[in-house]
């Protein structure tokens, strides 16, 4: 529900439905566009962009979770585990068979997309804990095949894969990848947008408050789940490919259980059930690795006897540390209080 | 045939420590509806834990025991005071994703207190093997086995006769009953998860022994022992021991039948292919509830 200053009336059904409702949201749109495409690309360095590029990744496979999770109610932590079935696939299309991007992207979205129903069937059963269960043992399956897939998957070698080449031009430098990574990380936010506003989003949110009431209600909730895994693998998918274009070498080391959990914490730190909210999560997610990145060597100066190795002791514990505080403190996330403090600027100056 | 008895026994001697790392799952779930993720970073952490006191500091194993139980209380305390007290009455996906948070929160203290290659306890148990029947027992497991067995009559007899482990039963089944009976709900908790530490140190320990204190294994063993609970339903104590026996047994089968097949490593995941197909058959394991709702 979307507080609007005084005076600011919807008059058509099509005011009340879109997403840009005021002047302000309009203009705070075209500079934040302008500002993605037009200027950071050109200001930032090859770090930066490099961080982006990471986060808008991030975005897509965060926002695939947010769908399953935040509005289906169906936990998932296994998310990683279909982020590398996407990139395998990419990996093995591109490094076997030559495949372009053009066609990695859809056939990645599709394999991985087929895994999510394969993985959902339980969930139509289940529920809760066993779900997450569930999602966690085909981690473990994933993993096992990954390693175990002779030739194909070249296990603990690692698979090289190609970088993204689109009419000629080699998508090779950070600042080309950023621009395919941000297009598409746009289109999926946007779909994302619309999607939780059909038919299937608000079937979603009812399974997600109350199954048996939305069973009552004629939602068929076997189809809703099955279509909130498949949906949700497939974004994993997209971010897969990404990935495997962008980082050209897939190990197994890349997709570790403990980034589900990143994945599901940081969905609470940023915002269960909203776009926006998974949108933050993702940027702190890389915020705070880069954070930890920064301390590191500080915390060696400070303290000798802990040795390098135990940095990645330190970033568990400040990641787990920063869930819980969010979990305890503000469990609706940052996303709250980016809509109160959109909502008061919107009001600005009454109190309501 | 001889090959497969064999396998069988090592498996259920295995098996014994996973039903009683399960049960200590079954225990905090029972109390609170919370399923505990960080079981298995727990294990290792008392495991360290143990290690520490013994070796590092040379301590008299009475000494560590009770320094040990300290620590193990003012873990349980905290946890449920600070993180699970805060989110009664979130939802579901709160408990699990702190419960999950905490695993990582316990597992880097573990790398950074004690980083390195993996630690071995001194041995003060007879090793070498024995032979039963035509089959050969590590002498090891065997006091494994011995030793959960004791363990688990001991928690089962506190659970069925002592005056706080039947208040403990009775919390568990109706909160609200329970705090106008004046039993204190939340102390009940912290007991809850001292107990399921307890259980979890001893588990690790035992694990530890046999096979050294290394952190990655542990904490995958603490993950087996959720599915052991997953597979004999999350309410059930006899279906996280006979949970934890067919792991074990499966495990061991898994191992010897189908790594020369697959080429290793099945051991890992074949518990949790199992339980998937459980999970299809029947959704709430083997002995768990089924769930009967309103609306």
């Amino acid at each position: 529900m979307m507080k609007k200053p005084c005076g600011t009336f919807d008059e058509t059904y099509a005011q009340d439905m879109s997403y840009i409702r005021t002047p302000h949201r309009a203009g705070l749109l075209v500079v934040l566009f302008v500002l993605v495409f037009g200027v950071f690309p050109f200001v930032a360095s090859d770090y930066l962009l490099g961080i982006m590029n990471l986060i808008g990744i991030t975005i897509i496979a965060m926002l695939g979770l947010n769908l399953l999770t935040g509005y289906c109610g169906q936990i998932s932590i296994g998310h990683v585990a279909f982020v590398a079935v996407g990139a395998y696939t990419t990996g093995i299309l591109s490094n076997h068979l030559g495949w372009p991007f053009w066609a990695t992207l859809p056939s990645a979205i599709i394999v991985t997309g087929l895994m999510g129903l394969i993985v959902g069937l339980p969930a139509l059963r289940i529920k809760g804990f066993y779900i997450a269960i569930s999602t966690l043992a085909f981690h473990y399956i994933i993993v096992w095949v990954i390693l175990h897939g002779g030739e194909l998957t070249k296990g603990v070698w690692g698979l090289p894969c190609d970088s993204i080449e689109l009419l000629g031009i080699s998508f090779d430098t950070e600042i080309r990848m950023y621009y395919v990574i941000m297009v598409l990380t746009v289109l999926a936010t946007v779909l994302s947008f619309n999607l939780v506003r059909t038919k299937f989003g608000r079937g979603f949110i009812a399974v997600r408050d109350n199954d048996i009431a939305a069973e009552f209600m004629g939602l068929n909730i076997f189809r809703l789940k099955a279509l909130a895994f498949i949906i949700c693998s497939m974004y994993a998918g997209a971010a897969g490919c990404l990935l495997a274009h962008y980082v050209g070498m897939l190990t197994v080391e890349q997709f570790p259980l403990i980034d589900s959990i990143w994945y599901l914490g940081f969905l609470i730190v940023g915002g269960t059930g909203s776009i926006t909210g998974a949108v933050f999560g993702a940027f702190a997610f890389r915020i705070v690795a880069q954070i930890v990145l920064f301390l590191a060597p500080i915390i060696g100066e400070m303290l000798p006897a802990v040795s390098l190795s135990s940095v990645a002791g330190f970033t568990q514990m400040l990641f787990g540390t920063v869930i819980i505080l969010f979990l305890v403190l503000e469990p609706r996330g940052l996303n709250h209080r980016w809509q109160i403090m959109l909502s008061s600027f919107r009001l600005w100056p009454f109190p309501y | 045939m001889e090959f497969f008895s064999q396998l069988f026994v090592s498996g259920f001697l295995t098996g014994s420590v996973y039903a009683l790392m399960a049960l200590g799952i079954v225990v905090i779930y029972k109390a609170s509806s919370v399923f505990n993720f960080a079981h298995g970073s727990i294990v290792a952490f008392t495991a360290y834990l143990i290690w520490y006191w013994v070796v590092d500091l040379h301590l008299n194993p009475l000494i560590c025991i009770g320094l040990t139980l300290l620590v193990v209380a003012t873990v349980a305390f905290l946890v449920q005071r600070f993180i699970l007290y805060p989110l009664t009455g979130q939802p579901i996906l709160a408990a699990i994703v702190a419960t999950l948070a905490l695993s990582e929160v316990v597992a880097g203290l573990v790398t950074l207190l004690w980083p390195g290659p993996a630690r071995t306890y001194p041995s003060f148990l007879p090793t070498g093997n024995m032979e039963v029947g035509g089959i050969i027992i590590g002498v090891g497991e065997g006091v494994n086995f011995l030793i959960c067995t004791v363990a688990f009559v001991a928690f089962m007899l506190f659970f069925q006769k002592s005056k706080l482990g039947l208040t403990m039963r009775g919390t568990a089944e109706d909160h609200q009953l329970a705090r106008s009976e004046g039993v204190k709900v939340n102390w009940i908790f912290v007991l809850a998860w001292f107990i399921a530490i307890v259980l979890a140190g001893i588990g690790g320990f035992l694990m530890a022994f046999m096979h050294g204190v290394n952190q990655e294994p542990l904490i995958a063993l603490g993950m087996k022992s959720l599915a052991v609970v997953i597979l004999g339903g999350m309410e059930s104590i006899l279906g996280a021991v006979i949970g934890g026996i067919a792991i074990g047994v499966l495990e061991a089968l898994g191992a010897g039948y189908l790594d020369p097949l697959l080429g290793g490593g099945v051991e890992e995941v074949f518990p949790f292919i199992i339980l998937l197909v459980v999970l299809l058959i029947k959704p709430y394991g083997l002995f768990g509830y089924e769930r009967i709702e309103r609306v």
